[in-house]
């Protein structure tokens, strides 16, 4: 199994045109459908069952050669079906709401089961949430189409005017929300209202016949209305074109082992890559990750201390409930060094005697939950930044990355640069071109020996693909000292 | 069957009656099962039904040369009346939004397949039959993990195996008249297990994906082979950084095929995002490499008689002796190269049309694998890559990979946390040899590759 992050904008994002200005309930679905529904799906034996029902809307506008030429919205609906037996499970996912599509796929998500006595009919009955961390509506409610076309086009021409080698300019400004009702096999009902925005630009620079490329991005959960007013968007596309700008003058980067100082932010992405995956309750409960059986170890040096906290006001990969219903938390997963806890769904927490950590995420109503990340951070230490730098003899500095993916057996991970820097007594000499960094995941962390005060978190572009499926989630991380990594450049 | 078919005509019209100067609409129905067992037991069950239906309208809009037509699309999965009316409303609403570009192609016109052809293909590529049945789907699964397992005490955990099988029904209608619906079943085996313990553990795998459960390689065979590729994994390590010789398996070739193919995107060609930009007509690759876009082939999972805009597709020679021959060009980025459309427009139901090919195959040579390595001498040999470290704009490549280090022509020990660096151009310059052992991947058939001056880049 391998597992991966990217920054690329949201591809199986679903979409809307017009605002739903009260989101109460988008699917109507009498209670005692799902109810009935619950009865028939569910034999007396089984450990757990649970409907999903989701209605989401997706809009995006998309500006490429000076003009928003792209302007589409998707609007889907359906329910899934999950019957839990041991370390059994089935499932079934329908996007009509026909009342015999409905059954049947009750049915269907009970055939793993041979017994044919049903526990008790249950009510369906609401359960009010733990967390607000984010206003239950269309993000793009309060942000009509033409003044979102309107913003693609000013930063379309603030980035041209920036210097005369922009020669494309792509801007994308997308938004959903997604309207969720679980109910769990007591009857108990959590609604939750998601949105999720995201504003991407990039460009192509080209000087002497050289092209280059650098993008920028940012979102969260929140109103849409939020990234068309202030400076942001401007910073954005300043960013996008001072990436793109300065790989016009990268030079190969080195190939071999080094030490590496990693910026603060989106970095980060380290730690979904190299401990983050291998902590998922999954790989563990069945033994196939290299962190397996490793609770109460040292994997890390001391000072270091990993969070997954999926309860932070509109970020990205926060969540009030996961898609099980259970609240989201703060996970410490290492503690100053020492490996703490596991990232669990239900299903994995109950066989590993364990309690659910509010990670059970998946894509849609159309995916099986599986044991996912939210905001997987590390803590700020207390070195500054510069002093850390000033103690690179001969290393890099990565400020910005693409995306990463590990081999959760073997450990072994990877993350690409996007903006990196040859480093020589402490100074900047250059920038270096896109390189791979490959390390290995439970013994990366060791290596760390410098930890920045400046804890950042990621602009809101992360997306992480598991047995196929997508989610949103965050990363984090203060300046980073790690003594070694082997560096993928081209020149030996 | 046909219900799709009408739907999207339906739909297309009630674009027209709404005021769209023209429209075309796709849908989508599929049915799949699944079945997954880890440790001789079902560890899950899974049944979908889904469909979805997606318009894309063209409004005429005064533009500065004219009537100028600009476009908008959207998708949804309520196919009732009032789904379809309020789809078409949100269609044009955004479509008055969307900015008119001079360049637009309306869905008029494009070179479809005609009623002979219709009736051909449905003949040769009918399927009536379910692809697979859920047990012989579940015994399948449960022979292919056992065969693992047993292959040798030294496998000891398992990811599981899954089997599944699936129909999808596509069909497509455009303003001009034209209304036509496929079938395509698909079905696929796969297993993954681990060996060795702790800090030593290794995990591989292996599957097959075909049209039908039948056509699949034997259960066992797939569960030996993953067993047999995950013990050779076993006491894996680093090696020193280099330039050397790269053998790419046939698994691994098809990213290089893959990035090929994004750089040929007209698309991205148009957008200046590919370092193919100027490179047609020219040699790319030595004049041993021939690489075919087959829509028509009888083991394809990529057959298509029409793509997204409903033009007939052909079988394209991409590269021809090394040349490249042409871009993948959907209607819109033909007219703005002014070429021949390709028929390489691949659309889902949301979101603008994409490029995307059939069937890729590269035409294989003739030297075993065995002689491959006897051919570089000292190298490497690559079985697995992770990682996104690919520069569609540049072709600057540095990828995570793992495989064999190969010493005076033979494997001598697996390797890994390393990674191998270079230029796609260069790269593809730089193809040292063609295998023999062509292996087809669902919808691309690829040999290994060897290509010479490649950076590993590892512990020292």
């Amino acid at each position: 199994m391998t597992a991966a992050v990217t920054n690329e904008r949201l591809r199986a994002m679903k979409s809307a045109v017009h605002p739903s200005p009260t989101i109460s309930s988008n699917i109507s679905i009498a209670d005692s459908t799902l109810s009935d529904m619950l009865h028939a799906m569910t034999p007396a034996g089984a450990d757990d069952a649970d409907l999903y029902v989701q209605y989401s809307e997706s809009e995006s506008l998309a500006l490429e050669e000076g003009r928003v030429k792209h302007v589409s919205s998707s609007t889907h609906q359906g329910i899934g079906a999950r019957v839990i037996k041991g370390e059994a499970s089935g499932h079934a996912y329908t996007d009509s709401l026909e009342p015999s599509a409905l059954m049947d796929a009750a049915r269907a998500a009970r055939s793993i089961a041979a017994e044919s006595g049903s526990r008790a009919p249950v009510a369906v009955h609401a359960t009010e949430k733990r967390h607000a961390l984010y206003l239950p509506q269309n993000p793009a409610a309060a942000a009509p189409m033409p003044e979102r076309k309107a913003l693609l086009e000013r930063l379309d021409g603030f980035a041209r005017k920036l210097d005369p080698r922009v020669k494309q300019v792509f801007a994308n400004v997308s938004s959903s929300f997604s309207d969720i009702r679980i109910v769990r096999m007591d009857g108990a009902e959590l609604h939750d209202v998601r949105p999720l925005v995201r504003l991407n630009i990039s460009v192509v620079v080209e000087q002497d016949g050289r092209r280059e490329t650098g993008s920028a991005g940012g979102g969260g959960r929140f109103g849409l209305e939020r990234m068309l007013v202030g400076e942001e968007p401007e910073r954005l596309a300043r960013e996008a074109v001072r990436l793109a700008l300065l790989n016009l003058d990268a030079i190969a980067a080195p190939a071999g082992p080094m030490p590496v100082v990693l910026g603060p932010g989106w970095p980060g992405i380290l730690l979904h890559e190299a401990i983050g995956h291998g902590l998922e309750g999954d790989f563990n409960r069945k033994g196939t990750s290299a962190f397996a059986g490793r609770i109460g170890q040292q994997v890390a040096a001391r000072g270091v201390t990993v969070v997954d906290d999926g309860t932070i006001s509109e970020r990205r990969g926060s969540l009030n409930v996961d898609d099980e219903g259970t609240p989201t938390e703060r996970t410490v997963l290492i503690e100053d060094g020492i490996l703490t806890g596991y990232l669990q769904d239900r299903q994995n927490a109950r066989l590993m005697g364990m309690q659910p950590t509010g990670n059970g995420r998946r894509e849609s109503y159309a995916h099986p939950v599986l044991p996912r990340m939210t905001n997987t951070f590390m803590l700020a230490g207390s070195d500054s930044p510069d002093d850390i730098l000033a103690s690179l003899k001969h290393g890099i500095y990565a400020v910005n990355f693409g995306g990463g993916q590990v081999d959760i057996t073997s450990g072994k991970f990877v993350f690409t640069t996007s903006e990196a820097y040859l480093v020589e007594n402490g100074k900047i000499k250059a920038p270096v071109k896109g390189a791979t960094l490959i390390g290995d995941g439970p013994s990366v962390l060791t290596r760390v020996s410098m930890i920045g005060n400046d804890l950042e978190l990621d602009p809101g572009v992360g997306t992480c693909g598991k047995d196929g499926q997508s989610v949103p989630v965050g990363v984090g991380l203060p300046t980073l000292r790690i003594d070694e990594m082997i560096i993928g450049g081209s020149e030996a | 069957m046909s219900d799709l078919k009408d739907i999207s005509a339906q739909l297309v019209e009630l674009a027209g009656k709404a005021g769209a100067h023209s429209a075309d609409a796709l849908s989508i129905a599929d049915t799949s099962d699944s079945i997954r067992v880890r440790h001789g037991r079902i560890e899950s069950v899974e049944h979908e039904d889904s469909r979805g239906i997606g318009l894309r309208a063209f409004v005429e809009k005064q533009g500065t040369n004219g009537k100028e037509l600009a476009f908008a699309s959207a998708s949804t999965s309520d196919v009732s009346a009032s789904g379809l009316t309020r789809l078409v409303e949100q269609v044009m609403a955004m479509a008055q939004i969307s900015e008119a570009d001079p360049d637009a192609v309306p869905p008029l016109g494009a070179e479809h397949p005609d009623a002979i052809q219709l009736a051909d293909w449905q003949k040769r590529h009918a399927c009536t039959e379910p692809a697979w049945q859920i047990d012989a789907a579940k015994d399948a699964a449960l022979a292919c993990e056992a065969a693992a397992l047993e292959h040798s005490s030294l496998i000891s955990n398992s990811e599981g195996a899954e089997s599944g099988f699936g129909r999808v029904r596509v069909a497509y209608a455009s303003s001009d008249g034209f209304a036509a619906s496929y079938e395509k079943t698909s079905a696929a085996l796969s297993v993954s297990v681990i060996a060795g313990k702790d800090d030593g553990m290794q995990r591989d795998y292996d599957w097959d994906r075909q049209l039908t459960g039948i056509a699949l390689r034997q259960p066992e065979d797939i569960g030996r082979e993953a067993a047999e590729r995950t013990l050779r994994r076993l006491g894996a390590s680093g090696m020193s950084s280099g330039s050397m010789p790269v053998i790419f398996e046939p698994r691994v070739t098809t990213s290089i095929i893959g990035h090929l193919t994004s750089a040929a995107n007209g698309r991205a060609v148009l957008q200046q995002r590919s370092f193919l930009g100027e490179s047609v007509g020219q040699a790319i690759f030595p004049d041993f490499i021939t690489i075919t876009d087959d829509p028509d082939h009888p083991q394809g999972l990529g057959n298509r008689l029409f793509d997204g805009e409903g033009s007939r597709c052909k079988r394209l020679q991409l590269i021809e002796k090394g040349r490249l021959t042409a871009f993948l060009t959907d209607r819109y980025a033909a007219g703005r190269l002014k070429t021949i459309p390709g028929g390489h427009a691949r659309r889902g139901l949301t979101g603008d049309i994409g490029i995307g090919c059939s069937n890729l195959i590269l035409q294989p040579g003739k030297l075993t694998q065995e002689a491959l390595l006897r051919d570089i001498g000292n190298g490497l040999l690559i079985c697995e890559l992770i990682g996104f470290g690919v520069n569609g704009v540049t072709g600057d490549y540095s990828r995570g990979a793992s495989g064999f280090l190969v010493e005076d022509g033979k494997i001598t020990r697996p390797v890994q946390e390393i990674t191998i660096a270079g230029n796609l151009k260069d790269m593809f310059q730089h193809v040292r040899h063609v295998g023999s052992d062509l292996t087809w991947f669902g919808s691309m058939a690829v040999p290994s590759i060897a290509i010479d001056g490649l950076t590993v880049a590892g512990q020292g």
